[in-house]
């Protein structure tokens, strides 16, 4: 794994104010890896006009 | 009312509907019947947490009288359900199988609860779920996992754990999922049932514990896909108060049902099931799958959907986002309360970042068109929700990241109806099932294609072994 994932990892458990066991740590580092594996994709550019699906839609009401 | 009930499964909600109807069949007897096979049941299953007797037994006694003095309420009045734990329904428990919950006793029905009651149906209980409908079958919670009744020793699939359980061997003969990212479909695939994920936003999710505020679903598992579109009449529809709800008019569900599939365009997602590392068997099935409808009159034309990884990245960022929003607190101030597989896994979306975030939804955008621009030239898509039978339960995945990509969410990031339905046995003799896929609001069209498949395949005649009590 490469090191500065394992300190992105370190700051990415501080920011999410979790508490992890020793015991514990290697897996959820290695699964914060994978995760960020798969999420490279997200990385890929995209339009201006690619608004997220997830849009309010006030004519329903709050 | 007589009643003529084997000691084997109950009746479909369509056979039970019709003997009550014709006053062949007692709800005093049906429901004692299932009170009966759930108790007998739950020791090797463990597919409840909480049987409701003493109230099932008074609302059936309640549906007799109604239904004795002419006033039957419609297909579903006098027939046992059960309720994933994770549906409020009014003075009983909603423990979401955790302890975080252990004591949260609803105060009003969740809609869909509610829109069951109103139709006369019977609550036999409160069935085991993955904890909060996510993390994995799990032995540090107050109540154990269910137990696959085709093999015991092997998973139900989940999250809607019990559910699958419960309907598959007869217990209930309708039980609610929930469905995030494949959490009615799985246990449906794993335990032989039918499992409906239907459009989101076309039932309800107000009074049901929440996991991902924009990919959950609520839908239901049955027996047969007749069973389904029964189901559906009764529950879709919307819901001003839920934000998700769709103001669209429902379908009849059972208006065309019994239409076939000659001249249906069905897209056969091939290329996608190998990109999702399907297994040799259930390719196999899904092949037949294919051929008998192709047989039965329907055009099978292969079709390309973009790459699982796509899907992935987009469902795993949301729902692991969203869901640690929700859990956020007990997280940082409790997380001894959750499992250890839950608490890490809703762990890992607070480790994302808002671009992420932002990214996967404007990326779900652009995946949903793309499917939707399939259903330009198809009715159907045809595709594994599965990658093969069961695992054994105790080799299931439970670490943090889950090492098998799902096929299921894909349908959770794009908000197509999705149903999941038995074709075929594996040579361990475990369910095999396929995956029908429709137009957004267009469950009635995927409901025509599975009845028409189900009709021609009979699967639905076998039952897991276990169904016959004493086995």
């Amino acid at each position: 794994m490469p090191d500065d994932l394992t300190d992105d990892f370190a700051a990415a458990v501080r920011r999410a104010g979790v508490a992890i066991p020793p015991d514990r740590w290697e897996p959820m580092r290695e699964a914060y890896y994978r995760m960020q594996e798969l999420l490279k994709v997200l990385d890929d550019p995209l339009a201006y006009e690619d608004e997220p699906a997830s849009m309010p839609r006030y004519d329903r009401g709050a | 009312m007589s009643s003529d009930l084997s000691s084997l499964a109950l009746p479909t909600l369509a056979e039970a509907g019709r003997r009550i109807a014709a006053g062949e069949l007692s709800p005093v007897a049906l429901t004692e019947a299932a009170l009966a096979r759930a108790e007998a049941l739950q020791p090797k299953l463990d597919a409840f947490i909480e049987i409701t007797a003493e109230r099932a037994r008074a609302a059936a006694k309640r549906a007799e009288k109604e239904i004795t003095g002419g006033r039957r309420r419609g297909p579903l009045h006098g027939i046992p359900y059960g309720l994933k734990d994770i549906y409020d329904a009014a003075g009983l428990r909603t423990t979401a199988h955790s302890r975080v919950l252990i004591d949260n006793v609803a105060t009003t029905d969740a809609v869909t609860t509610a829109r069951l009651e109103a139709a006369g149906m019977i609550l036999i209980g409160k069935l085991a779920t993955h904890e909060f409908a996510t993390g994995g079958p799990a032995w540090d919670l107050p109540f154990p996992p269910a137990r696959n009744p085709w093999n015991t020793d092997h998973f139900t699939g989940g999250s809607s754990s019990g559910s699958g359980a419960a309907v598959a061997v007869g217990i209930l003969p309708l039980a609610m999922g929930s469905d995030t990212g494949g959490s009615i479909r799985l246990p449906a695939a794993y335990c032989g049932t039918v499992g409906l994920k239907p459009t989101y936003g076309r039932v309800s999710r107000r009074g049901v514990a929440p996991l991902c505020y924009s990919l959950d679903t609520t839908g239901p598992l049955t027996w047969t896909v007749e069973d389904t579109a029964l189901a559906m009449q009764a529950l879709a529809g919307h819901d001003p108060l839920d934000p998700g709800s769709a103001d669209v008019p429902v379908q009849d569900y059972r208006a065309h049902l019994r239409d076939g599939v000659k001249g249906a365009r069905v897209g056969y997602c091939g290329a996608f099931n190998r990109d999702g590392e399907v297994g040799p068997e259930q390719t196999a099935a899904l092949d037949k799958v294919a051929h008998e409808l192709a047989k039965l009159g329907a055009e099978v034309i292969e079709v390309a959907l973009p790459p699982n990884a796509q899907f992935q990245a987009c469902a795993r960022t949301i729902s692991h986002s969203e869901s640690f929003a929700i859990h956020a607190d007990v997280l940082r101030t409790r997380p001894e309360l959750y499992a250890r597989v839950t608490r890490e896994r809703l762990m890992l979306g607070g480790f994302l970042t808002a671009t992420q975030y932002v990214q996967a939804q404007r990326l779900r955008r652009i995946l949903t068109r793309k499917v939707d621009a399939l259903f330009e030239t198809v009715d159907v898509l045809l595709t594994a929700v599965i990658p093969g039978p069961a695992p054994v339960l105790e080799e299931t995945d439970d670490g943090p990241w889950r090492r098998q990509q799902p096929l299921a969410s894909v349908f959770n990031v794009t908000g197509h109806p999705a149903m999941a339905q038995p074709c075929g046995v594996a040579a361990n003799g475990l369910p095999l099932s396929a995956q029908f896929v429709g137009r957004h609001f267009d469950e009635a069209t995927v409901l025509r294609v599975g009845h028409a498949y189900e009709l021609a395949a009979g699967w639905v005649e076998k039952r897991p072994r276990i169904a016959s009590l004493g086995a």
